[in-house]
């Protein structure tokens, strides 16, 4: 027994190295989404534009869409605006869920809708507009139970509300093509 | 040119390091002592190449030589000449270039100062280190090479050094800490050493004893200086965030303290042989895992370098062969080995053995917080993450015990120690202990029982009780004042490092329980209470730096009406690298910090600050650098020279009988 005892720190050594050369395969920033593959989370919230809109999740049913986390104060997002437009050109429905900061009254901010609604349709009309419209999270709370962890991220969602894919970070050409676009195609089907 | 010359030192050197893992290794089994004697000449010869590489690349970065890589991708024209300079060691290649400088480094010293060691253990000690060079320049070379060239199409200027790193205390923390990590292989050439002569006498612990108290003191002054550049430098006021590499040079650091204090007892009385070798292989090991961790991308943290799978698949199975190897030697060595030593339940054996227990429980709580989410992930359950909440409560059970017991352990005698002896000077000990903790706390806040209060009780426990153990130690030699010159180092360089560590308690709980901030928005003019301070802030203006533009915030500070001190806090932001940075202002004294940064302009005249009061916050660093000051006194000890001469004959004559 004490001969093998002296084995103990070579057999923990070989162990941790296993998981170690794991480790060396994967990419320690991915993680899985915890909302692949179930219901899109129910939720009422307004249009950003018209206001008097409410959508629903059952609202959004019916076809596939892509639902895109935004904010006019995110650059990456700004950047991504233009693909977008051209994805919506080639006939890809995209939903934008805008992405209100809080407002800090300590800095003395106010949230101030119609001059959001202005903000928004000035950079639309400069960068491009990929939306069929935009829902306005002002509280964050569909974008909390989405597991949004920043802007921008998109959401493929099917005809039937599931979500499908979760991507972090922007949308750009080599992107689609090796992520989005063949679950797009195969959920337009 | 120079960059090639370099490229063809290190190619020497790599030669060299070849033949410094064969020769005396081979000297040493076939008691060939022409192979034994050429065995300092390659150390110094693995040095001077190794030197001169170095001082190409550095030679490449002075004269902004653009038309190598590395120097193209961590330097530019506008970045001021020390920086420049710096910047040597700011990514990969160049840092593990320096890594290669340290470790000839090392090696170089051994073969110095190990001149009167017996040549056979010499030898093998150079050939342990020669071994671990042979990877690590093979690694360089091959996989790392600081030394590419972009030519014939070399870019005009470079993509700057990583403003973070622009910053006197990255100056000197890299080139500190990896004199601690690779100063740990010298331990760990010791141990293996002894473990291929398969002889455990205390003599190997003696000699490897002061390689692993300077291996220990560079390495704590470098993390002390890494925590201090974070504190500066990242602009939120913090000092240690249980990033998975700080965590790398923790765990080395933990392993290392445990290590000195075990090959004391191996030493003197004999015994944890295996124990002892089993820290030394440890140490280094850890040391290794660290250089891992940072290198090959597993784990997210600020401190990665660019992930290269490659790297890191050629790493790990460095050390598989070197950790691994060395293991396994152990196992198979141990087995014969007993310890002779007979001690009591109450003795310093039994205290150093609670030591020991205690920073390695504590080792490990840091390897599962670091490891546990990779291991996690792996095996298929998600991923998770083990933030700072794990490490400060396992770390707060900790401390408790380990402080008592080290207030304890210097009284204790070897062998076995009667309980009435002690009464009288641990009581004195126990009412100073109340004396000073409740006396600081009322001196600087209200007397409260809370986490502060017991960081005080325990720091003013250990270091009240280090104090009067070395003042009853000098009265033993007659008086006070003839023990002064009596009485060895090492027990001076022990009371002060153990000081260090009350210090750095009573700063870590001081801090953590009255620390205040508060982020605000201000204009010229306005002002600012926090914890009785009125920050005013004065005047916000534009800065224009050699490779940066900026805002440079002044703040007057005064105390219930009387000035303190003027602050100058900057936000830099770099034009090359695209980043913007915080230049914290500190105001800093013994009793707290004042901390201010500057933030995001929010209109036209008003800015975002953040400011902090944190009291003494100082304590941590200062007690860093009490530890690492002690561990260069005990270093100083004659002892270390003398013996090992006087130790030579009978070695020698030992060796021959052997042979």
């Amino acid at each position: 027994m004490r001969k093998l005892a002296f084995f103990i720190p070579f057999a923990l050594f070989l162990g941790l190295s296993v998981f170690l050369f794991s480790g060396l395969f994967s990419d320690p920033m991915e993680r899985e989404s915890s909302v692949l593959n179930k219901a899109l989370p129910a939720f009422a919230l307004p249009d950003l534009q018209r206001p008097d809109t409410i959508w629903t999740e059952q609202k959004l049913q019916g076809k596939p869409y892509l639902l895109n986390v935004w904010g006019t104060w995110c650059v990456t997002c700004n950047a991504e605006l233009a693909y977008l437009t051209e994805l919506r050109e080639q006939g890809v429905m995209i939903i934008g869920l805008y992405y209100q900061q809080p407002s800090d009254a300590a800095f003395g901010e106010v949230f101030n809708l119609a001059e959001l609604q202005q903000e928004v349709a000035l950079k639309l009309q400069q960068q491009g507009d990929p939306y069929q419209w935009n829902i306005l999270d002002k509280d964050r709370t569909l974008i909390f139970d989405l597991g949004v962890t920043g802007a921008p991220e998109t959401f493929l969602i099917d005809a039937k509300g599931i979500i499908r894919y979760h991507h972090v970070g922007d949308i750009n050409p080599q992107v689609w093509q090796q992520k989005l676009a063949a679950a797009y195609q195969s959920l337009e089907e | 040119m120079i960059a090639e010359y370099g490229q063809l030192a290190l190619t020497f050197a790599f030669c060299v390091s070849l033949a410094l893992a064969v020769v005396p290794l081979y000297g040493s089994f076939k008691g060939n002592q022409t192979a034994l004697d050429l065995g300092n000449p390659l150390a110094y010869a693995l040095f001077f190449l190794t030197a001169f590489s170095f001082w190409a690349l550095s030679y490449a970065f002075w004269s902004n030589d653009f038309s190598v890589v590395y120097v193209a991708s961590n330097s530019n024209s506008l970045l001021p000449w020390y920086y420049r300079l710096t910047a040597v060691w700011g990514g990969h290649e160049g840092s593990m270039l320096m890594w290669l400088l340290v470790l000839a480094g090392w090696t170089a010293a051994v073969a110095l100062f190990s001149r009167s060691l017996p040549l056979q253990f010499q030898g093998r000690i150079l050939g342990v280190m020669g071994l671990i060079a042979v990877g690590f320049y093979a690694f360089v070379l091959f996989m790392s090479n600081p030394f590419m060239l972009s030519l014939p199409y070399y870019p005009v200027d470079g993509r700057d050094l990583n403003p973070l790193l622009q910053d006197f205390g990255m100056i000197i923390h890299p080139p500190m800490l990896y004199m601690g990590y690779v100063g740990f292989a010298v331990s760990f050439a010791f141990a293996i050493a002894a473990l291929m002569g398969g002889k455990f006498d205390s003599t190997w612990a003696r000699w490897a004893r002061p390689w692993t108290l300077a291996a220990w003191m560079f390495l704590t002054l470098g993390i002390m200086l890494g925590s201090w550049w974070a504190y500066a430098e990242l602009g939120w006021g913090g000092w240690w965030f249980w990033d998975p590499v700080e965590n790398a040079s923790f765990m080395p650091w933990l392993v290392g303290t445990a290590l000195i204090h075990s090959l004391a007892v191996t030493e003197k009385r004999g015994t944890f042989k295996s124990w002892t070798v089993l820290l030394a292989i440890g140490a280094f090991s850890l040391s290794l895992l660290g250089a891992f961790l940072v290198r090959s991308g597993v784990l997210v943290s600020v401190h990665s370098f660019a992930a290269d799978p490659d790297r890191g698949l050629y790493l790990l199975a460095f050390l598989l062969v070197v950790i691994g190897g060395s293991l396994l030697l152990y196992a198979i060595r141990m087995n014969s080995v007993r310890s002779q030593a007979r001690y009591e339940l109450f003795s310093r054996e039994v205290l150093l053995w609670g030591n020991n227990i205690f920073l390695l429980t504590a080792t490990l709580v840091v390897l599962l917080g670091t490891l546990f989410p990779l291991v996690h992930k792996e095996l298929g359950l998600g991923s998770i993450s083990i933030g700072e909440p794990f490490f400060n409560q396992l770390f707060y059970y900790l401390v408790i015990p380990f402080s008592l017991l080290l207030g304890l352990g210097p009284w204790v005698r070897w062998k076995q120690q009667q309980v009435q002896p002690l009464l009288k000077p641990m009581s004195l000990v126990a009412i100073a202990t109340l004396i000073l903790a409740l006396g600081t706390m009322a001196a600087t806040q209200s007397i409260q029982a809370n986490l502060a209060l017991l960081g005080l009780l325990l720091g003013a426990w250990v270091g009240s009780s280090a104090i009067f153990e070395l003042l009853q130690r000098l009265q033993q030699f007659g008086s006070v004042k003839q023990g002064l010159t009596k009485l060895n180092a090492s027990h001076f360089g022990m009371t002060l490092a153990h000081i260090g560590f009350a210090v750095l308690v009573v700063g870590v709980a001081m801090t953590k329980t009255y620390s205040v901030e508060t982020q605000v928005r201000m204009k010229a003019g306005d002002q600012v209470e926090l914890a009785g301070y009125q920050f005013k802030l004065v005047e916000v203006y534009d800065l224009k730096g050699p490779n940066y533009n900026g805002e440079a915030a002044e703040l007057d500070v005064s105390y219930q009406g009387d000035y303190v001190t003027h602050l100058h806090a900057e936000k830099r932001f770099y034009k090359v690298q695209r980043s913007v940075m915080t230049e914290a202002a500190v105001h800093a004294r013994l009793s707290r910090d004042l901390y201010v940064a500057l933030g995001e302009s929010l209109s036209e005249d008003s800015w975002a600050l953040s400011l902090y009061v944190k009291p003494f916050v100082r304590w941590i660093w200062l007690g860093g650098l009490l530890m690492s000051l002690g561990g260069l006194i005990a270093l100083c000890d004659k002892r270390y020279r003398r013996r090992v001469v006087e130790q030579k004959d009978a070695t020698e004559q030992k060796g021959a009988a052997d042979a």
